[in-house]
């Protein structure tokens, strides 16, 4: 009995060690107690990622022939139909390079694109998040915007050696500038993203819309990204005006939500654009500026 | 013995039970009391003391609305509000930046031994050290140079004292921000898209300078960005006398006392600076402009600050103002009037109306030097203030300066003559180069004079001695009658009741023309101790000079009764399309048809080929009367040059007057200086009648 109570008190000590041992550590230790923690975690995540796409592979691969030759007869047919789609495309940017050529507009390429595969989405913010499979030995640094084609997708809040961890454009970390299509004045309105509750659908809020803007008739209005903030590059599509709340009218300014483009819980692959040149923002967040 | 004294359990002797009952009620009483009491607070007190609980716990914070928009007559948005975005940093949410900073900066002063430690004034450094710092972030962020930080060396830590004064934390802000408003978030940045200086930054910099905030500051932490609203006067100077400016206010909003949060008399109400007009239009339609506040109900934490919003209620935007002028016209008339230089190159003082001749409605009204509204939407600076105060540009020339109208008035002139029968359309007088009143020879302003002038040449010269000789025929009480038959004494752009408007929405100006309007007549001279009237003053009252004094929006009111044929003409700022025409106090001219239409035709000759014939406007025909007018200008003899009339000459729609200060060593005369105003803006108004035809 005194042994069990002892054996007890001995815990509860040992706790309370750690814990006033835990608070009394320097910051710089638990940032790096923390970091291990997540690179010891990343062979599992890459593994996890890996073991989805094999998953994904063998189920393919277990279809029937009828229904393979039927998946490659619907491929020919848009094959055949992107062909043309290419063919044309091609002589745009011919045409674009011979303009180029004449009027000596030469865009210095300002982002190097990083392709990575996505690991997993970290559930401790409400699937707000993913973990892709490339990290800062792959060139990715922190406050890169990522995409998938043409459409936002989040952008890079903590990258490791070998893994990244993204805000999705719904995350409550996420925020930029857009325009809403049909605004012939070009207002900026703030998209920011709303913690989802447990089973609806993740959103993204646009506010500061001006009062007398009206949503192009019949059709969804999109909203891009501005290119002003330094770190979206312009035109990107960020997704919809939930139609539903538009009028939705918030003190001085209207405010609606944003339908992301993409659905957000499947995506495979993204691209990361690093930018070439490190910008404010991103010193603020490595703090290599003011610390 | 023992046993039985140790068997007593209850009392037995009549003292003792006494004695018990006295105990038994004592603690009866108490517990009564004690339930009676819980039971008063529970059911009876229980309202009051929660409403105590809660105001010492809660405070209402209110919020301006936005202000409702003016627009032209067709819709163009003459003032509009724009978004402003402001970088503010929640002082709860710095505690404990603030607590850490104070310590290491208490211990320095320990380490440095000081002989006595000012406590207060090491927190106030902490606060402000503190706050630089998170301005400086927010500055790296939002400087455009700042775009490639690869390869920079850190940033140094600018202090209050090493950084450049716009980006300075401002201690007396701060200190007043905390001893009035500690529970709102500090302002850091006041207009992210103007930081620092308030101006000169292009719109597309300042749209940059927000996006590069939003996008790259971080978003979690005590730094948050927030949205209002700020006047704006998307064309600048443009009728800003008319539109008038905005000025903070810190009075609580009319509608505080309709919000039941707000009407517990113990509740602590914050509220943020409100805008209120301040002069023109923006004064006085503010009661129109001005909108509902929104208010929210915060919980408070024990030191002062808000916890958490419980309620609120968003404002409501404030009811739009449709102006009668026309944008087009007003800026052709500005336009006319900024190409009036002095040989310095200095605007020269000015103003310009032009008005519908049947409603009355003003389609321009401007007045020069004028001022930027939008440098006066935010903070005034004193500098700019005094900038214009210098040039003169507070004064609405059109409106409230006073003038003598020199030989414009001699439409009145005629007017009288006739309507007296002193003389008719048809007398030819001779008209000599000078006219002998007394013992003085009053000049003609053509040295040979004009030989046998009737009305319509009279009109057409100008010719004073026709005016002298008419003058003094018609009398200065009859002379004095007519001016004041045309409003010339009457104030204008004032409120006038409903029930004379018939309901309609009535025209008002603050500072309009009410102030200082002379008709003078034999009492004023008394009044004004200058001895009794004389036939020099009638005279000179003849050819609009002397004691005369109006403005020029009385001008073109002038123009337009005599368009109409009739006397007064109740001019509006506002646009109603229910305005039926009717003029207040007008009555019939009282000319005959030949003696109105040779009014009207001298007017239509002195553009044709008089004095104002540098006017002209091929394809439009119409009439007019020019004036030069002397005045004296720090002492010297200086000219006014006028110009009034309306157009089309036929089916009269628009009427107008122009005024110019000539300065003392300028060469200005009436049709030379003025007409070419009048033409840009009867031009412009061509020009806008062509397309409202082609619309329909």
């Amino acid at each position: 009995m005194d042994q069990n109570r002892q054996g007890a008190r001995a815990s509860y000590v040992a706790l309370s060690i750690f814990v006033a041992v835990w608070i009394l550590l320097p910051s710089a230790v638990r940032r790096l107690n923390r970091e291990a923690f997540v690179e010891f975690q990343a062979p599992a995540l890459h593994l996890l990622g890996k073991s989805r796409d094999l998953a994904t592979f063998w189920e393919k691969k277990s279809r029937s022939v009828e229904e393979m030759s039927a998946a490659g007869r619907d491929l020919a047919r848009i094959n055949a139909a992107l062909e043309i789609k290419v063919n044309a495309l091609e002589d745009l940017r011919r045409e674009n390079v011979r303009l180029r050529e004449i009027t000596r507009y030469n865009v210095p390429a300002e982002y190097m694109s990083v392709v990575a595969r996505v690991a997993t989405r970290d559930s401790s913010s409400w699937w707000q998040r993913i973990v892709i499979r490339k990290g800062r030995n792959d060139g990715i640094r922190p406050g890169a915007p990522v995409v998938f084609g043409n459409t936002v997708v989040g952008r890079v809040t903590a990258v490791h050696l070998t893994t990244s961890e993204v805000d999705l454009v719904t995350s409550p970390g996420f925020r930029c500038t857009g325009y809403l299509e049909g605004d012939d004045q070009n207002h900026i309105v703030l998209i920011n993203g709303v913690a989802a509750n447990s089973l609806g659908t993740a959103k993204a809020r646009v506010s500061v819309i001006p009062r007398d803007y009206s949503m192009p008739a019949g059709q969804q209005a999109r909203v891009f990204t501005t290119g002003m903030g330094g770190v979206f590059p312009s035109r990107l599509m960020l997704g919809y005006l939930d139609g539903g709340t538009y009028a939705t009218q918030v003190g001085n300014f209207k405010e609606s939500l944003l339908i992301p483009s993409r659905d957000l819980y499947n995506l495979q692959e993204v691209s990361v654009l690093v930018p070439l040149h490190q910008n404010p923002g991103e010193a603020l967040m490595q703090g290599d500026q003011f610390q | 013995m023992n046993e039985s004294s140790d068997n007593r359990v209850l009392p037995s002797t009549p003292v003792e039970r006494l004695r018990l009952f006295g105990v038994f009620f004592f603690f009866l009483a108490g517990f009564l009391y004690v339930v009676g009491g819980l039971a008063y607070r529970q059911l009876i007190q229980s309202n009051d003391l929660k409403e105590q609980s809660d105001t010492q716990s809660r405070r209402v914070v209110l919020k301006p609305p936005a202000r409702g928009r003016i627009y032209d007559r067709n819709g163009f948005p003459l003032v509009d509000n724009r978004a402003r975005w402001s970088v503010k940093a929640d002082l709860a949410s710095l505690q404990k930046e603030f607590r850490a900073e104070y310590l290491r900066l208490l211990s320095a002063e320990r380490a440095r031994e000081a002989v006595s430690t000012d406590r207060e004034k090491i927190m106030e450094d902490a606060r402000v050290r503190v706050l630089q710092g998170w301005l400086n972030k927010v500055w790296f962020v939002i400087d455009e140079t700042n775009r490639n930080t690869k390869g920079r060396k850190p940033l140094t830590k600018l202090t209050t004292v090493t950084a450049p004064t716009e980006r300075q934390v401002n201690i007396d802000d701060l200190r007043k921000h905390l001893r009035e408003r500690r529970a709102l978030p500090f302002t850091l940045v006041n207009d992210l898209a103007f930081p620092g200086t308030g101006q000169a930054l292009t719109s597309e910099d300042g749209v940059k300078s927000v996006a590069r905030f939003i996008e790259q500051f971080p978003v979690e932490g005590p730094i948050r960005l927030e949205q209002d609203i700020v006047r704006t006067y998307p064309f600048g100077v443009m009728a800003s006398h008319v539109l008038g400016y905005v000025k903070d206010t810190d009075a609580l909003p009319a509608n505080v006392d309709d919000i039941s949060e707000v009407r517990v008399e113990s509740m602590q109400k914050l509220h943020y600076t409100g805008k209120t007009g301040a002069a023109g239009v923006e004064l006085s339609y503010d009661h129109v402009l001005s909108g509902r506040s929104g208010w929210e109900l915060w919980s408070k934490t024990s030191s002062g600050y808000n916890q958490t919003r419980l309620k609120y209620s968003e404002p409501e935007q404030g009811g739009n103002v449709l102006l009668s002028l026309d944008y087009r016209i007003q800026q052709a008339a500005e336009s006319g009037l900024a190409n009036l230089k002095d040989p310095q190159g200095n605007l020269l003082p000015a103003a310009a109306v032009m008005l519908d001749v049947h409603t009355g409605e003003i389609l321009a009204l401007a007045s020069q030097p004028s001022f930027d509204p939008n440098r006066l939407a935010d903070r005034v600076s004193s500098k700019y203030y005094e900038e214009v105060e210098k040039l003169g540009g507070w004064l609405n020339r059109a409106t409230q300066g006073l003038y003598a109208p020199g030989s414009t008035f001699k439409v009145i002139t005629a007017t009288a003559g006739m309507r007296k029968k002193v003389v008719d359309w048809d007398d030819a007088l001779e008209c000599g180069a000078f006219f002998r009143v007394g013992n003085r020879d009053y000049p003609e302003h053509e040295p040979v004079g004009f030989g046998e002038v009737n009305l319509d040449k009279m009109l057409a010269v100008s010719c004073n001695v026709w005016n002298y000789q008419v003058g003094l025929r018609t009398g200065i009480d009859a002379l004095a009658a007519e001016a004041r038959r045309f409003g010339l004494d009457t104030p204008l752009l004032q409120t006038v009741s409903d029930v004379e408007t018939g309901g309609l929405p009535m025209t008002e100006l603050p500072f309009a023309a009410n102030r200082g309007l002379v008709v003078p007549d034999r009492e004023y001279k008394l009044r004004i101790g200058a001895g009794t009237w004389n036939d020099g003053d009638t005279a000179n009252l003849s050819i609009g000079q002397g004691y005369l004094l109006t403005t020029p929006l009385h001008m073109a009111c002038v123009a337009a009764s005599i368009a109409r044929g009739e006397t007064r003409t109740v001019p509006s700022i506002i646009h109603s399309v229910e305005r039926n025409g009717r003029h207040l106090g007008a009555q019939p001219i009282g000319l005959n048809p030949d003696q109105l239409e040779a009014l009207r035709g001298g007017m239509v000759r002195c553009v044709e080929e008089g004095t104002a014939r540098v006017a002209r406007i091929q394809g439009l025909p119409y009439a007019g009367k020019t004036g030069t007018a002397e005045y004296f200008k720090k002492g010297e003899k200086a000219h006014l040059a006028w110009m009034i009339g309306y157009a089309p000459a036929e089916n009269p729609v628009v009427a107008f007057a122009v005024l110019v200060e000539g300065q003392t060593d300028t060469n200005t005369w009436g049709g030379k200086t003025a007409g070419p105003v009048a033409k840009a803006m009867l031009e412009a108004w061509a020009g806008t009648a062509e397309t409202t035809k082609a619309a329909r």
